[in-house]
């Protein structure tokens, strides 16, 4: 079902919405960079800019999370888990941001494993998106199959400024229905007229998405390329910085460490990894299969378009470009794999 | 609601026994008696064993699932956590969360001969299956150990010996890379000794675990001797975290060792790049 919004009432929304949820949306921090932060008024959303400098995906899978308080004392041991996570709305994102919850969702989910840390936090987050009017040069959603600047994937409710200050506002998903339904005074039934006014919007859209890959293509010349001499150099401008990793709305690998107090109170701590790091692999007494950053950077490509592919026969990237953009050496994930032999 | 992959069972440190200068070997038994019921395990799989305070980290069942009145694990020191691990006394509380990973196949090796080949600590990850081969014996035709430590002072599970060769059909070959007063066994190198016993590869199985040189080299020998690569069986050890499949390092290709393994037949390692 669509409807329609105006940004006025938008702007009423995200009022009421801080009212009982924490809401989170694209807004400047201290420094002028945008950023993911939790609203206190509705007037420190800044919606301008296309993508945030980070992606909203530690707002569902924290960069740290404590998973649970463990107290050791002379009658024993006791674990303590931490609180329920709370009501939460992500506001804002793009797509490519949206679909990210759906790739790593299902990460969490794999092989009867559930990872309750993440299913509960996501299954209370209400994910309204934005679709995107101006996509930038780092772009390439629309070389996914289901990557488009108004893709509705991982989104539970989808906003697409057809006119002026006007919104197609779609609900996606139950907690997208309950939204708008919960919130009903702010928006109005959508014409057909206007569905279709989300047709042009997206070939517009694309349109501007310069660079469209063959995912088929890499994924064949990805599989026997292991060996390849392309890998020697390909990755000798890289410092292992981790930042590709650090930005990206799929990139899902974490850490589980502990964290003492004392001798009685300690907590287990999951935090964000990279396969960039050395430390990754490194086995006890120094053996380790991804010494050199050849192999960690081979490891990176290949498991976003390859091995990921074999498992659960999507890609692990939505085109996002983040990782172009915070490369401080402009590595673009686009050439690399476009250009393997 | 489902339970928490990630929390362990409580268990109490049982025994500590010390087999060498930088092993011991520890019997937990889990604290909940529901649990301690239902709590099973196969052979090959393994668990994590979290020292709070301190961390977690990866164990084999040195037991195997005929012999599973306390969970055992014998454990090298080699890091913080295991240094942890290695101050443990009787009564010490810990946890224990799994089992993971895969297991030996032994109902696809009935009537067949094994041959085992550990190196070092090699051995502890092969006593659950060799163990669980000795208890169920009349499913199997000869069972081979051929064993190789550092020196004799580095020889695992030494008190078991007597106990395993009572078992029909049952042969220890042991070896230590330098000799010592006293010592009554072979002097060399596990390949070398497994080429002077040339054993056949005909109905056999051979399954080997020890550090990744030994194992290049008794696989060189054991295709040498005629064993086709579906015929040897090893563990694959790599960092891990999670157990789960989840956190993403302990991947060769699309595999993940600690979800679709540590068992492997070598014809399953061929085809993967040498990324281990
Ligand atoms: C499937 C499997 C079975 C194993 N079985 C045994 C066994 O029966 N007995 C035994 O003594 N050792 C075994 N190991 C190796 C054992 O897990 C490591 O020696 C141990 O994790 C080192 O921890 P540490 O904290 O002391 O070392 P550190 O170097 O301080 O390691 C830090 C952390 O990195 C990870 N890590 C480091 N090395 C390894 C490694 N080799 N394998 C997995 N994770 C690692 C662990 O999470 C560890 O806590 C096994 C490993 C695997 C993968
Ligand atoms: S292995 Fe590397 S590329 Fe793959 S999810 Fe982990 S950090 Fe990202
Ligand atoms: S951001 Fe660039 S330099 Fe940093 S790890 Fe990634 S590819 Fe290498
Ligand atoms: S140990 Fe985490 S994926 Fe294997």
């Amino acid at each position: 079902m669509a409807y329609l919004i105006t940004k006025e009432n938008i702007k009423n929304l995200l009022t009421d919405l801080i009212k009982l949820k924490a809401v989170f949306a694209p807004k400047k921090d201290a420094e002028d960079t945008v950023l993911f932060g939790k609203l206190s008024s509705s007037s420190e959303w800044h919606g301008d800019a296309l993508l945030t400098h980070t992606t909203a995906k530690d707002k569902v899978y924290l960069q740290s999370e404590t998973f649970f308080k463990i107290k050791r004392n002379k009658s024993g041991v006791t674990i303590e888990d931490g609180p329920e996570p709370e009501e939460t709305v992500i506001f804002g994102c793009r797509p490519c941001d949206a679909r990210g919850f759906d790739i790593i969702g299902k990460l969490f989910n794999w092989s009867n494993f559930v990872d309750e840390y993440y299913t509960k936090r996501i299954a209370k987050t209400t994910i309204i998106c934005i679709s995107c009017e101006k996509p930038e040069s780092t772009c390439f959603c629309t070389s996914f199959t289901k990557g488009s600047p108004v893709n509705e994937t991982g989104s539970d409710v989808l906003l697409t400024n057809i006119k002026d200050g006007k919104y197609l506002a779609e609900s996606i998903t139950d907690k997208g229905r309950k939204l708008i339904g919960d919130n009903s005074k702010y928006f109005t039934e959508a014409s057909k007229a206007d569905e279709e006014a989300k047709v042009t919007f997206k070939a517009e859209a694309e349109k501007k998405i310069a660079k469209k890959l063959d995912l088929a293509e890499v994924k064949r010349k990805l599989e026997p390329a292991f060996e390849s001499v392309y890998w020697d150099t390909v990755h000798l401008p890289c410092v292992k910085c981790g930042a590709c990793t650090f930005v990206c709305p799929t990139c899902y690998c974490f850490d589980i460490t502990e964290k003492a107090f004392d001798n009685i109170n300690s907590v287990r701590v999951r935090s964000w990894d990279t396969c960039m790091n050395e430390l990754f692999t490194r086995m006890a007494g120094g053996v380790n299969p991804r010494t050199d950053t050849k192999k960690r950077f081979r490891q990176r490509f290949m498991h976003k378009f390859n091995y990921h592919v074999d498992n659960f026969k999507e890609e692990l990237c939505t085109g996002c470009g983040r990782c172009i953009k915070a490369c401080p050496v402009s590595i673009d994930i686009r050439k690399v794999i476009e250009e393997i032999r | 609601m489902a339970e928490n992959i990630y929390k362990p069972h409580l268990a109490k440190v049982v025994e500590v026994k010390v087999e060498t200068v930088d092993i011991k070997s520890y019997k937990f038994e889990l604290l909940d008696p529901g649990v301690r019921k239902t709590f099973s395990w196969k052979a090959g799989q393994f668990l994590i064993l979290d020292i709070f305070g301190v961390g977690e980290t990866i164990f084999t069942f040195a037991n195997p699932q005929t012999r599973n009145e306390f969970i055992e694990c014998s454990i090298r020191k080699v890091g913080q956590v295991t240094e942890a691990i290695h101050e443990l006394e009787a009564g010490a509380i810990v946890g224990i969360r799994g089992p993971y990973g895969n297991w030996f196949p032994f109902d696809k090796w009935q009537g067949k001969n094994l041959l085992y080949i550990a190196g070092g600590v090699g051995l502890a990850a092969l006593r659950s299956p060799i163990e669980f081969a000795l208890d169920t014996f009349k499913d199997f035709k000869k069972k081979t150990i051929l064993y190789g430590a550092r020196s004799p002072l580095d020889i695992c599970y030494k008190d078991r010996f007597s106990d395993w060769e009572k078992v029909p059909d049952t042969e220890i070959i042991l070896t230590a890379d330098k000799g010592a007063e006293g010592w009554k066994h072979k002097v060399g190198f596990v390949p070398t000794v497994l080429k002077e016993v040339h054993l056949s590869p005909a109905d056999s199985v051979a399954i080997i675990c020890g550090p990744p040189i030994m194992i290049k080299f008794v696989l060189k020998e054991l295709l040498d001797l005629g064993f086709t690569p579906e015929q040897i069986v090893t563990t694959l050890e790599m960092r891990m975290k999670c157990g789960l499949g989840k956190c993403g390092r302990c991947n060769v290709k699309n595999i993940y060792i600690c979800k679709d393994g540590p068992v492997f037949t070598y014809a399953q390692l061929k085809e993967l790049p040498d990324e281990y």
